[in-house]
């Protein structure tokens, strides 16, 4: 088994984000941040592919120097190695632009088996990075997978349909994307932790590393443009609090279904 | 001379077109109106049967039918090789699709092909007086919605989330189905299919009365599923009951679930997450039970009520004639 390549990202925690409807931006102060979590999922899982099947998994990830430290949770959970990929020409990077940078890093990195994301974020939500790189790099796809074999040099995996899910299979190297809440991450290990942060070497490559062109990365890369943002108005819920025992609570639950009738 | 079109990606489900490719061709229809394009139903396979006629009746004024023998099942390669062709002749200026899993898997290697822009889960689509689509995609889980413009190349290219729109039968006596064989030859596809189990469910984003169940209830899903059933309501559940293979994806509400339309849910042991409560927004009448008083959930309900669920399900079974 070759490299395993898994991207991840940084969001920022949802709960945490507030939108400002004075500057029409979200209000960033105080937010904490954390490794995506379906990302999370996919880390395990090449963890466990390569406890099983042998070799290294590398991280990568786009975003600013300060996701370094994110990073090196990843290594302390027993990723062999991270790379970020952190350069100004990289900002405000749509799906595309995003895939285009992700694609060069992992045909830089090279000599690699399997690239492994998250079904989607919890900041962007859009899911279309792992098709859109599996597109650049010229490789199969298989979205929305629970489960993964390696069985020689081919890939089976589960992935969830409509109404269901099918065994699929192709060669490798292949683009996987893994499905939210499917295993248990590990926890990052106290010592590789105390490692990472004091010995560990994070690589970082710009965009002239990369050696990719700046119009095909960040802003200029993209082929959408964010025209506002709004808040996401539903509407306001009368919040009727029903008091009184749980039989009471019970009726005042049969009637208000009476009523809707 | 090329005329500007809106397609709209009709995604197969054996012998039906799936319902959000009914709902988004009733949008598209609109836009047309609006900006004086033909709306074109675009479907893959190798036997048209009715599915043209039922496009047709549905805000389509063109059906292309793409036939291939290779196009009688769904894969990501042959899909977007045949669609790149088709789109490559025509030059459409939208194209948008069901943000169900095809969809996304489908638009997002097309979208990489084309070199063109693709919005995701789309919840609102209009035509700007410029002349663009502007799309509004939300954003962590349903705080923001980003208006989102796609000016650098064409198709503009849309995702759109399930349950959003609403499907009309729009009568349309001149409309044509154009059959078009195109002889892919050989298959592209790397990933080979080895299994498939489905089932068929019926669309939770349509159901008029749902019963929800979440972590807080993870040890009492019978008696929440049999509480539904009771009350002529059907199932939902949260991610995690999902995640835990406890219930089918099919009932999970949600970002990446449904988005419900019921006139009223009633909702077990929820906390009220971001990701969840796009689920209900467009929901008349949310009911909560939630043994935690300072539960976020409540802030989106009509009526809050305090208890443990184990005790409270009981007495609405046999209220509900439960013998
Ligand atoms: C509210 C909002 C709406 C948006 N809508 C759109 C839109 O409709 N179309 C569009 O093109 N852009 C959109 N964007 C921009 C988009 O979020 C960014 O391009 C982002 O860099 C990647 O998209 P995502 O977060 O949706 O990733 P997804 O495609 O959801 O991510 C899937 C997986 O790809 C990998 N991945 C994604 N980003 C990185 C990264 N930076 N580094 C390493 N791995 C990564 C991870 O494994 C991740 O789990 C939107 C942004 C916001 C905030
Ligand atoms: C990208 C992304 C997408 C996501 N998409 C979705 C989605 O589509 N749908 C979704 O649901 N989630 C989604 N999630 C997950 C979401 O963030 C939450 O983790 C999830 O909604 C929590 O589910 P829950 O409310 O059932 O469980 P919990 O948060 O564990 O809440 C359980 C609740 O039950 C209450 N409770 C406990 N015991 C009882 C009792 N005896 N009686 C009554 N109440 C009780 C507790 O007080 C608590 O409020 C997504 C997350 C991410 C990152």
């Amino acid at each position: 088994m070759r490299n395993i390549i898994v991207c991840i990202k940084i969001v920022p925690k949802a709960e945490d984000m507030n939108f400002d409807p004075e500057t029409r931006t979200m209000k960033r102060g105080g937010v904490e941040n954390q490794i995506n979590e379906a990302d999370k999922n996919a880390i395990e899982l090449s963890l466990r592919i390569k406890e099983k099947s042998g070799g290294r998994v590398v991280l990568l990830s786009m975003g600013p120097p300060f996701f370094d430290q994110y990073l090196k949770i990843g290594i302390a959970m027993g990723a062999d190695d991270a790379i970020l990929l952190s350069d100004r020409l990289f900002a405000g990077a749509d799906t595309f632009a995003t895939s285009a940078t992700l694609s060069a890093a992992v045909r830089k990195i090279g000599d690699y088996d399997l690239v492994l994301c998250g079904e989607e974020t919890s900041d962007g939500g859009t899911g279309q990075v792992p098709s859109q790189l599996a597109e650049l790099l010229d490789l199969p796809q298989m979205l929305f997978v629970s489960e993964a074999d390696i069985d020689g040099n081919s890939v089976k995996a589960r992935r969830t349909i409509k109404g269901g899910y099918e065994t699929v299979e192709s060669g490798m190297p292949a683009v996987l994307s893994i499905e939210l809440g499917i295993n248990q991450p590990r926890f990052p290990d106290f010592r590789r932790k105390r490692w990472a942060d004091k010995e560990f070497s994070l690589t970082v490559w710009s965009a002239s590393d990369l050696g990719i062109k700046p119009e095909l990365t960040g802003t200029s890369g993209s082929y959408t443009i964010v025209k506002r943002l709004t808040e996401f108005s539903t509407h306001q819920r009368q919040r009727i609090s029903v008091a009184g025992t749980v039989e009471q609570q019970a009726d005042k639950i049969m009637e208000i279904l009476r009523e809707s009738r | 001379m090329n005329r500007k079109e809106i397609w709209v990606y009709l995604e197969r489900n054996q012998e039906e077109i799936e319902e959000v490719s009914l709902e988004i061709l009733g949008k598209a229809n609109e836009l047309g109106k609006k900006s004086g394009m033909p709306v074109v139903g675009v479907v893959l396979g190798n036997d048209p049967g009715d599915l043209g006629n039922i496009a047709l009746k549905h805000g389509a004024d063109v059906v292309i039918f793409l036939k291939d023998p290779l196009l009688e099942s769904y894969s990501t390669e042959d899909y977007t090789k045949a669609l790149f062709e088709m789109i490559g002749k025509r030059t459409p200026e939208i194209f948008l699709l069901g943000a169900t899993y095809q969809g996304r898997d489908l638009a997002g290697r097309l979208s990489a092909r084309l070199r063109t822009g693709l919005t995701a889960n789309v919840v609102s689509l209009d035509i700007g007086e410029d002349g663009y689509l502007l799309s509004g995609v939300p954003g962590y889980g349903s705080k923001v919605l980003a208006e989102i413009v796609c000016v650098r190349n064409k198709p503009q290219m849309s995702t759109v989330r399930p349950g959003i729109f609403n499907k009309t039968v729009i009568p349309n006596e001149a409309g044509i189905v154009e059959v078009v064989d195109i002889d892919l030859k050989d298959s592209v596809s790397r990933v080979k299919v080895l299994s498939r189990k489905v089932e068929k469910h019926p669309d939770l984003s349509r159901a008029e009365k749902v019963v929800i169940a979440g972590n807080g209830v993870e040890g009492n899903l019978d008696m929440v599923a049999r509480l539904a059933d009771i009350l002529g309501a059907r199932l939902g559940v949260s991610r995690p009951i999902a995640d835990k293979g406890k219930a089918s994806r099919e009932l999970q509400v949600g970002s990446t679930g449904y988005s419900l339309n019921a006139k009223l849910v009633l909702i077990f042991g929820v906390s009220g997450a971001e990701h969840f409560l796009p689920g209900i927004a467009n929901c008349q009448t949310v009911i909560s039970i939630n043994v935690d008083r300072e539960s976020g959930i409540f802030e989106y309900s009509d009526y809050c009520i305090v208890a443990d669920a184990s005790k409270i399900i009981p007495i609405l079974l046999k209220e509900g004639g439960d013998r």
